[in-house]
């Protein structure tokens, strides 16, 4: 059987047509970026230097959580692959059964804020849990059956919630590479998981990494769900200088490290990504003929069924019982319909911004060779890494002193959200056009057709897939962020996670519940619409 | 297909500028003398309604910014350059001992804080308590009966009671308060050997106290030291829970009652607008919605407790608030020490 690297090319990119307009274009945009980014994690690092001293933790406390920290990502990493690539291959190649129900609700754990899913857990599986109280009532032994609660708790929350990261970009770039390739494996003689193996997993590569980055990166900087699941990571921690100990250099020595054990994880990862890369050689997007399964339709079902409950259905059951009535829904919509308004335009306008933003960074990252596209992502990427709270105050600090006239405003959350998000839509989009082959845009070029022509002709619609995916992406990520929107708000400006923290904490768990599903629908509600408009081939 | 596309992101970016209200950016800058910031570390539910109270009769516009007491006063520090906010409401007075200490608060005494006791308020008129919640035990009925439940927090390192136990760390600035005071009447030895002894029985740090009610209540533990208006709050719930005011014993320690405090910040927008809502918080008015909404007791001696115990049937230990707050760094010291969880 002819192997994938010879049917496809392996190429790089051209040299830059019109260099010179391109190049200015790319510094000026790093130069934006690095303003954005650099600023607090300068400040991050100084006040790191400044401390010098890891207040009341040890070196061997410092390697212990660490340890603790990459150990938990990794696993909930792993558990995330695992749910997210048969998802993602049963739904878009196969004939299972439901697949277009499946391939929707597959998505609806990212709507789910991971500290929400946490709390539903919580509520079932925690010492007091439900599922302990009926065991104990059927067998009449008061044994501690589950604990949700410490270490592997943690792993299994953040990996059912960050699949979905994994799934859209791999289901997406399965649309995008040409199904041709694996047809004429399979008509070589090759056997369906043979394909898989060999012809499928190889090109999904760059999606598969991408999205692993961000669960990975997710799980390293998650603090919400880790300190209600009672997990010490690097996170919760850091809070715990801060906000006991009023010890922000201690707080700031820890983020530090936390940004440098990402920055290993960032270049780690990019040495894995240029190790082999794969490009189709047509640019057509044609749907690949779905596989039959025989009878492996009804277990692979089960599996995905399996797959949703664990992730939608289970935790939606909880809230819905924990808001108890119909009443409450109306009562909340009235009362916080201004919340859910301040929610919606706050990250519908980071997603579009991270949408725009995030493909010319993509698109000049890709042109320009060398160290500056390079530092372009790797400034980007590194965004995400701050932790909410870290972020929010050194934002505080710099925007309040340096541009007072921002701070206090919404637009300081919208730069907030775009920090931590940017990288997303980054990422997504990078992969989508590393999977597109250079030679067509040279022959377009060399047709006399402009660089603009070439985006807007060639390369956009070629992504555009991925476009809607990574809004999609950067706007349910900021419609769930809660650790630095709860410092930067505007007094009066609340959100519907700080709405929910809000309730919770004052344990008005019914107006939480009800808050709760209502900031998941409200997250879906794009996801479901940019679905449904696909399915009709309108976008 | 093209206009489609247009159109739907032209209506998010429409969406998205025009914002709520059409006010995408409101200039902080305009903050009228009609406006009062309130940086609230206490519930929304015991403030809002006081807030609403106050505006009514004012008209002036309270805008909230509910979070958790030292998260907030981290905030008031790093906004030093341009204070963003004219009030701050916090949990407890060690916390305000420390931003006072750092020329963040405007100190503010008049008619209605003169009536709060001392030990309740700052010395130098920083602060000032608007409520108070006592330190408590909270048991779980079902699990130990109303006659086996300790009557003083020193009986609770009893190895009966290992693995039974539970607190909220030093986040919940009352946790830290209560040992403070602790060692500001027994010495920091005595507290030592007895925090010590509370951990090799199994003592369970939890992040707050909403969850040492809960984790009671569904039995998860059966003691919980907490503040008294999580007994009530946690029966209203129709939890299965009973109380204990501890050490009231004559020559007992008896038992902390922390202030809720709250205090005008230095460089405040708009202090007058915040003056007149602290003396509206000590309105007799003021102190029943601020007291009835959470069972807090009222620290004003003519105010009506409600149901709750009044301030002057709970004995309490003589520290003075300034004290607490000096050894709230050394206590902190001390507890990491025993366990990082704390």
């Amino acid at each position: 059987m002819a192997q994938a690297g010879t049917i496809a090319l392996a190429g790089r990119a051209p040299e830059p047509a019109s260099g010179r307009l391109a190049q200015a274009g790319t510094v000026a945009l790093l130069a934006g970026v690095g303003l954005l980014i650099l600023p607090p994690l300068l400040y991050l690092a100084s006040s790191a230097v400044q401390a010098g001293t890891l207040g009341a933790l040890s070196i061997g406390s410092l390697a212990g959580l660490a340890l603790t920290t990459l150990a938990l990502a990794g696993l909930a990493t792993i558990w995330a692959m695992a749910l997210a690539l048969p998802m993602a291959w049963l739904v878009v190649r196969t004939d299972m059964p439901f697949r277009n129900a499946c391939r929707w609700l597959a998505v609806i754990p990212l709507a789910i804020p991971s500290y929400i899913g946490a709390m539903a857990y919580i509520a079932l599986l925690g010492p007091v849990g439900s599922v302990n109280t009926w065991l104990s009532a059927l067998t009449g032994s008061h044994q501690l059956w589950m604990n949700i609660y410490g270490f592997w708790g943690g792993v299994f929350v953040l990996g059912l919630f960050t699949y979905p990261y994994i799934f859209l970009l791999v289901s997406a770039a399965l649309e995008a590479t040409n199904p041709s390739v694996e047809e004429t494996a399979r008509s070589l003689g090759e056997s369906p998981l043979g394909v898989l193996r060999r012809v499928t997993l190889p090109m999904l590569r760059p999606s598969i990494l991408a999205g692993g980055l961000l669960a990975f990166l997710y799980a390293l900087s998650d603090f919400g769900s880790l300190s209600l699941l009672r997990v010490q990571v690097f996170t919760t921690a850091i809070y715990h200088q801060l906000n006991t100990r009023f010890d922000q250099a201690a707080a700031a020595m820890l983020s530090f490290v936390l940004v440098l054990i990402t920055l290993a994880v960032l270049l780690s990862q990019r040495a894995l990504m240029s190790r082999r890369s794969y490009v189709t050689i047509t640019g057509t997007a044609r749907v690949a003929r779905p596989l039959p399964l025989g009878r492996w339709r009804w277990p692979a079902t089960a599996l995905a069924g399996g797959i949703l409950s664990l992730s939608v259905f289970i935790p939606l059951g909880v809230l819905l019982a924990q808001t108890g009535s119909l009443e409450q829904f109306t009562d909340v919509l009235r009362e916080q319909w201004a919340f859910i308004r301040n929610s919606l335009a706050l990250a519908g306008a980071a997603a579009t911004l991270a949408m725009i933003i995030g493909f010319l960074i993509a698109f000049s990252a890709k042109r320009a060779k060398g160290p500056v596209g390079a530092a372009l992502l790797g400034t980007i990427q590194v965004g995400y890494a701050i932790p909410g709270t870290v972020l929010g105050l050194s934002l505080i600090l710099l925007y309040n002193t340096y541009l007072p006239w921002l701070y206090g405003t919404v637009g300081v959350l919208v730069l907030a959200y775009l920090i931590r998000f940017l990288t997303q839509a980054v990422q997504g989009i990078d992969a989508a056009l590393a999977g597109i082959n250079p030679h067509l845009e040279e022959a377009a070029r060399s047709l006399a057709a402009s660089p603009g022509t070439v985006l807007r002709r060639i390369l956009a619609p070629l992504v555009r897939p991925t476009l809607f995916a990574v809004w999609t992406l950067v706007f349910i990520s900021a419609m769930k962020e809660l650790d630095a929107t709860l410092l930067l708000r505007p007094a009066g400006f609340d959100t519907l996670p700080v709405r929910v923290y809000i309730h919770t904490v004052e344990a008005e768990y019914a107006k939480a519940g009800a808050l709760a599903l209502i900031l998941i629908a409200f997250t879906a509600l794009p996801w479901l619409v940019v679905t449904r408009l696909r399915e009709k081939k309108l976008v | 297909m093209q206009k489609l596309q247009a159109l739907i992101y032209a209506s998010l970016i429409a969406a998205a500028l025009l914002g709520p209200d059409g006010a995408w950016l409101p200039l902080p800058a305009e903050a009228a003398s009609d406006r009062l910031v309130i940086y609230s570390g206490r519930k929304e539910k015991a403030i809002k309604p006081v807030a609403d109270a106050f505006a009514k009769q004012t008209g002036i516009t309270v805008d909230l910014k509910t979070g958790k007491t030292s998260g907030l006063a981290n905030e008031i520090r790093m906004e030093k350059a341009h204070p963003r906010g004219d009030l701050f409401i916090s949990t407890e007075g060690g916390i305000m001992e420390v931003l006072a200490k750092e020329g963040l608060l405007d100190p503010y005494q008049s008619a209605a804080t003169k009536a709060v006791p001392d030990d309740f308020k700052s010395a130098t008129g920083a602060w000032t308590g608007i409520s108070g919640r006592a330190r408590v035990i909270l048991y779980n009925k079902n699990l130990v009966p109303e006659k086996d439940v300790p009557r003083s927090v020193l009986e609770l390192a009893d190895p009966k009671w290992k693995g039974r136990l539970a607190i909220a760390g030093t986040r919940e600035r009352t946790s830290l308060a209560w040992v403070a005071a602790l060692v500001a009447v027994k010495g920091e030895a005595f507290a030592r050997d007895y925090l010590t002894r509370l951990e090799t029985n199994g003592l369970k740090i939890l992040t707050d106290n909403t969850e040492v009610l809960q984790g009671v209540g569904r039995g998860e533990f059966t003691i919980g030291l907490t503040n008294s208006p999580n007994y009530y709050l946690a029966k209203k719930m129709g939890l299965p829970v009973g109380v204990v005011y501890p050490d009231q014993d004559a020559g007992g320690l008896g038992t902390p009652i922390n202030p809720n405090a709250a205090a005008v910040m230095k460089g405040a927008t708009n202090p007058e607008a915040a003056r007149k809502f602290i003396d509206f918080l000590l309105s007799p008015e003021g102190q029943r919605i601020l007291v009835g909404q959470d069972y807090e007791i009222p620290l004003i001696p003519e105010a009506d407790p409600g149901e709750v115990l009044p301030v002057k049937s709970i004995k309490r230990p003589a520290v003075g608030a300034q004290r607490l707050a000096e050894l709230e760094e050394p206590t902190l010291k001390l507890l990491t020490a025993i366990n990082p969880n704390w």
